[in-house]
């Protein structure tokens, strides 16, 4: 699903050459459910984004779903990101002028999807997070929890191959973290690849494998023999 | 994504922030309804201007001597007979000479302005109708021979004979301060006072009566000798070089070629001169609408930056979700290009109604064509596109990461 082949990334600040990632290279299966942790300026946020294909790379080479993706035009990167790749971020970001239905509509009006299915599949998708009764709400009438949970169905709601979670529930408590991760655990066993930064071993217990970040290298990957299901 | 999903994204944007979309439209809505109302104004104002110099006649041209010009120098009978010969492009020609004085009938005495020329004055008068109500205007025979007949108008008639308005066949004596004559009353044109703007007093404004330019010469010495002409021509193309020819002819046949005697001015010149001035003025006045639209546009433009940097992560967040940069570029192009056109549409009807006001205010009729109207839609989605690109730029080419990142 993902295969990252000697990934090297330069950051450059002024004439300051920092090695953000280090001949990095990382295989991820389909139907897997990694965890990607790591200090802060470990490499792991600028890992994703290159995963993510938000950012470039310097050397190596990214083959995504079967794809090349290394030398990808912003226009190609922005119909892979759309047909292949789910977002979730930390702070959410739901357009606040949006009904919740209209926010997980919005990759596929990026798609070209016509109105009609798009409100369907919505719909579906806002089920399955277990919303359905508040499609007409805006963002600012409902919880944290709940908007992380909108922000998950807009994430699915393109059928993507891979879903990218970066700190999803940083800014959720214990309790509502517990309900996200279920929702990503169920939508993995239904057989969603997921990808997840996290910088909280509590929350990357409830992952399938921990790949661990240091310094631009990949300090451990192990494999979690028995996942914690919620 | 398609046309319609960024309409309505950019309508909803334009909603969320309604006072300050407006107070960015009111550069566009002030410059657009100068626009607007200058053109309606400046138009009706010009056409109601050419419309009336054509009423007075565009065909007409006059004809004088300068002040110095000695007696010889003065147009004749025969200049104008001669005139009438030479060309068939002159279809009247009559002299306008007229004096002030004094007309009686019976007990009755009333003030009167009498007029002599050719048999043509009938049509060449701007003062007089030439619509006789009774009996006739003068014959040539008359007007060659000097007979004393007159032609009264209908409201000098009524005030000498008692209200009596057909007076054909009735004498009524004339008198200036260089002499008198009693004259035959032959016809009666329409009242002159319906020709004048406003309600007069009958009783006080002069009544008009015409006759034969050689009868009149009792009353004015030397009223043969003329100094004043007016010429109809048949077709208004022709006036040009008509006028020419006349001051040629006059010149040729008084030995006066290089003295700047005789000038002929016509209408168009005139009206050439009222449109140059209107023209210029309208062109001055465009030229600050334009300003106001362009500081307008300016205000677009620096309200769309704001936006863009408000609205930073939402874009981060758009392009993260599979918007590419054209998607982006688009949305924003589309409000900046709403946003104008709205004011542009508020600004028309500001306009319009502005335009009727002053137009009614100075008596006039505003003058509207739709081209005006789809030339503003045109222009503000221009000035849209125009000061929108730069910020829909700047917009569609942030990167992703830094504006996800955004605070």
């Amino acid at each position: 699903m993902i295969d990252l082949k000697n990934v090297v990334k330069i950051h450059q600040t002024g004439d300051e050459e920092l090695i953000a990632l280090k001949n990095i290279s990382l295989h991820i299966n389909e139907g897997e459910f990694t965890a990607i942790m790591g200090p802060s300026g470990s490499g792991k946020s600028t890992m994703m984004n290159i995963l993510g294909l938000l950012d470039r790379f310097d050397e190596g080479d990214y083959i995504l779903n079967g794809k090349n993706v290394t030398h990808l035009t912003s226009n190609e990167s922005a119909h892979v990101r759309n047909k292949n790749l789910g977002f979730v971020f930390q702070s959410f970001n739901l357009m606040p002028r949006m009904t919740l239905l209209e926010n997980v509509a919005l990759p596929m009006v990026y798609a070209g999807v016509p109105a009609k299915e798009r409100k369907e599949r919505a719909l579906e998708a806002l089920t399955q997070v277990g919303l359905e009764n508040r499609i007409k709400h805006r963002p600012n009438a409902i919880s944290g929890g709940q908007k992380q949970r909108v922000a998950i169905a807009r994430a699915i709601v393109n059928k993507p191959a891979v879903l990218m979670a970066d700190e999803p529930t940083g800014n959720l408590d214990s309790k509502t973290t517990l309900e996200i991760m279920s929702i990503f655990q169920r939508l993995n066993r239904e057989g969603t690849t997921v990808v997840m930064v996290t910088h909280e071993p509590d929350v990357a217990k409830y992952t399938k494998r921990i790949v661990s970040f240091k310094d631009g290298e990949i300090q451990d990957d192990q494999i979690i023999e028995k996942q914690k299901i919620i | 994504m398609n046309i319609t999903e960024s309409f309505k994204m950019a309508v909803d944007s334009i909603l969320a922030n309604k006072m300050r979309s407006f107070l960015t439209m009111l550069g566009i809505i002030i410059g657009i309804a100068a626009v607007i109302a200058i053109l309606a104004v400046g138009n009706g104002a010009t056409s109601q201007i050419t419309g009336t110099f054509n009423d007075l006649g565009a065909s007409t041209i006059s004809v004088s001597t300068s002040d110095d010009a000695t007696d010889s120098q003065k147009i004749t009978s025969q200049d104008m007979t001669s005139l009438k010969n030479s060309s068939d492009k002159i279809e009247r020609i009559s002299p306008d000479t007229m004096t002030r004085g004094t007309a009686s009938a019976g007990n009755n005495e009333k003030t009167a302005i009498m007029l002599g020329g050719t048999t043509d004055m009938q049509y060449t008068s701007q003062t007089m109708d030439s619509a006789v109500t009774y009996g006739r205007y003068f014959n040539t025979t008359e007007y060659s021979e000097g007979s004393s007949v007159a032609v009264i108008s209908a409201d000098a008639a009524r005030s000498l004979f008692n209200g009596r308005e057909n007076v054909v066949g009735e004498k009524v004596n004339l008198k200036t301060s260089n002499g008198q004559v009693s004259v035959k009353l032959i016809g009666v044109t329409k009242s002159t006072l319906e020709k004048m703007v406003g309600s007069f007093n009958e009783e006080e404004t002069p009544g008009y009566i015409a006759m034969p330019l050689t009868t009149l010469e009792t009353l004015v010495p030397n009223a043969t000798k003329i100094t004043s002409l007016t010429v109809q021509v048949a077709s208004k193309d022709d006036i040009q070089s008509v006028s020419n020819q006349i001051v040629n002819t006059l010149a040729t046949r008084h030995d006066s070629v290089g003295e700047d005697v005789y000038t002929a001015t016509n209408y168009l010149q005139a009206l050439d001169q009222v449109d140059s001035v209107l023209g210029l003025f309208i062109n001055f006045i465009a030229a600050v609408a334009a300003i106001a639209l362009l500081v307008g546009g300016i205000g677009v433009m620096n309200i769309m930056l704001v936006s863009v940097t408000e609205r930073t992560r939402e874009i981060g967040t758009r392009k993260a979700l599979g918007a590419t940069n054209s998607n982006i570029l688009f949305q924003f192009l589309m409000e900046s290009v709403i946003l104008c056109l709205i004011g542009g549409l508020i600004g028309l009807t500001l306009g319009i109604s502005l335009a009727l006001v002053v137009a009614s205010s100075l008596g006039i009729q505003a003058s509207f064509n739709i081209s005006s109207v789809i030339l503003v839609l045109l222009f503000s989605s221009i000035i849209g596109i125009f000061f929108g690109v730069y910020p829909a730029r700047k917009a569609a080419k942030l990167d992703p990461i830094e504006a996800l990142r955004y605070e």
